[in-house]
């Protein structure tokens, strides 16, 4: 049976908390898995005393040494597992939509701006004919 | 054109020479003779016989450094005669001075000291007086120096106003080290016991550690150079306390410790109006200047000095000031311990920043379930356990914010 590394959804309404698991695939979600890797908090938590950023987070828990393990026997992170352990280097990341789009955009306004060189590139060709 | 181009050495030597050597008497056939030279010529000029006149006259005495004193131009006056000494002061040979040297070691420098500082106070003028005595009555037997005034430590004569400032000697950066290094004594506290500033025993321990270090991989170090130079330069001494001639003797204070530093917010001039009925006081100067800004009494290096001195003047007895003082210092550890361990903590953890948050990974452990996996102490919700949210009891407002 198919290994997954999965998120467990615990916690009461409208304060989810995940388990981070490793389960057979086609068990329930909240059954009783193989191991816990960690745990998520998906809820942002307002910034530390100490922090100078002033940046909200959110708090998980892993154990990256077991979590390589099992990825290296097979086991199949879903989606979100897999955004959540290429943060840490585990994975190679997926899921990089913004940065993607970045590049996108970055290319875009490259391209606007270049003003091709017509008469260099004109003459350069009729050399590249005589030279042939 | 065929004008072949214009070689520097057929120009003639007014136009490349420096206006300085222009005036000599234009003579072209050593240049002729020698025509692959850039050397320009070597014609004894006015101004070199003058230096060289110089050099043999009243520079000579600069020549060899005057043993435990300076060697600075404004020493001497124009014909070459130590200012500061007697009339019929003649220079000794080498060998007397040694062994005058050797049988009258006083600490040097120490004269040089006072005119670096104002603000000495009166134990510590009354030390120096002592040794400034100690070192007439020497004089009185030999034709020994007298002490070196304002006007020798003067290196440039035309700079009136530049005073060489004395060094750190060997001895006192040795003693500062070993107070840090070996006794564990607080940068301050040493920086208080050798009237030395914070970032100079800073530095003096850093530099030390290195030499040791060097000195450890058996790398060649520079202590003739450094020996040479500390031997020209007014210094510090180093008051042992441990020998019994410097019993009861403080240490002489090097710099101003306690001077307050320059915030550039407060480069400003500021006019704040305040209503008379208002306290205005100088954490509210502070606070004026910029809102980060702390008062000058918490940014001077040393305010526990002005706290302790307050102390004393409210009459409190010695007893009650050591204590008070040790507990500011164990405060003063904790605060420190904790800092590092919560410092430690967020090394524990790895952040990474997303664009609205970021995600702190901490890393745990799955043994902590422990064999039966039903350990409280595992990470994550358990499984196979109720809630305990409805049963008595269960408190769910919060008692406490984290702000």
């Amino acid at each position: 049976m198919v290994l997954r590394i999965r998120l467990a959804r615990f916690g009461k309404r409208h304060a989810p908390f995940y388990n981070i698991v490793v389960a057979h695939a086609r068990t329930a979600r909240n059954s009783k898995p193989l191991e816990v890797l960690g745990t998520y908090d998906p809820i942002p938590q307002p910034p530390r005393p100490g922090d100078s950023k002033g940046r909200p987070w959110k708090e998980i828990k892993l154990d990256s040494a077991r979590a390589r393990y099992w990825v290296g026997v097979g086991a199949q992170p879903s989606d979100t597992a897999w955004r959540l352990l290429s943060m840490v280097g585990i994975l190679e990341p997926k899921y990089r939509v913004r940065e993607v789009k970045q590049q996108v955009i970055k290319a875009d306004s490259a391209a606007k701006s270049l003003i091709p060189p017509k008469s260099s590139t004109t003459r350069s060709a009729s050399e590249e004919v005589v030279e042939a | 054109m065929m004008l072949p181009r214009l070689r520097t050495s057929n120009v003639p030597p007014t136009l490349t020479s420096c206006p300085a050597i222009r005036p000599q008497p234009l003579i072209h056939s050593p240049r002729i003779s020698r025509e692959f030279s850039q050397t320009s010529c070597q014609q004894a000029t006015l101004r070199r016989r003058k230096f060289y006149e110089w050099l043999n006259g009243p520079g000579a005495a600069l020549r060899h450094p005057l043993p435990g004193s300076t060697n600075y131009l404004g020493a001497y006056d124009r014909f070459g005669n130590l200012v500061r000494a007697r009339p019929g002061w003649q220079r000794k040979q080498n060998a007397e001075a040694e062994a005058a040297n050797t049988e009258g070691e006083v600490p040097k420098g120490g004269e040089g000291t006072p005119e670096a500082q104002e603000a000495v106070d009166e134990l510590e003028m009354s030390v120096r007086r002592e040794e400034e005595q100690k070192k007439t009555e020497g004089n009185q037997d030999e034709d020994k120096l007298p002490p070196e005034t304002a006007e020798d430590l003067r290196p440039f004569p035309l700079n009136k106003y530049f005073r060489s400032q004395p060094v750190l000697s060997e001895e006192l950066r040795e003693a500062i080290y070993q107070r840090v290094a070996r006794d564990g004594a607080s940068v301050s506290l040493a920086s208080v016991e050798f009237g030395v500033s914070n970032e100079r025993v800073g530095a003096v321990v850093r530099l030390k550690q290195m030499e040791k270090e060097w000195i450890a991989e058996g790398k060649k170090l520079a202590a003739p150079y450094s020996k040479a130079v500390l031997e020209m330069l007014p210094t510090t001494p180093y008051i042992d306390p441990s020998r019994p001639e410097n019993k009861g003797k403080r240490p002489i204070t090097h710099e101003a410790i306690n001077d307050l530093i320059v915030h550039p917010a407060t480069r400003q001039q500021l006019f704040v109006p305040v209503s008379e009925s208002r306290q205005f006081t100088r954490v509210d100067a502070g606070k004026a200047f910029d809102n980060n800004l702390l008062p000058a009494d918490e940014r001077i290096p040393h305010p526990e000095l002005v706290l302790a001195e307050r102390e004393l003047v409210s009459g409190l007895s010695f007893q009650e000031r050591k204590n008070l003082a040790e507990e500011r210092i164990v405060k003063q550890q904790e605060k420190k311990k904790e800092e590092q361990r919560r410092r430690e903590e967020l090394k524990k953890v790895q952040t990474v920043s997303g664009r609205r948050w970021d995600f702190v990974f901490q890393d745990v452990s799955v043994e902590n379930v422990g064999r039966d996996g039903r350990s409280p102490k595992g990470v994550g919700w358990r499984y196979g356990f109720p809630h305990e949210d409805r049963k008595k009891g269960q408190v769910k407002i919060p008692t406490k914010v984290e702000a």
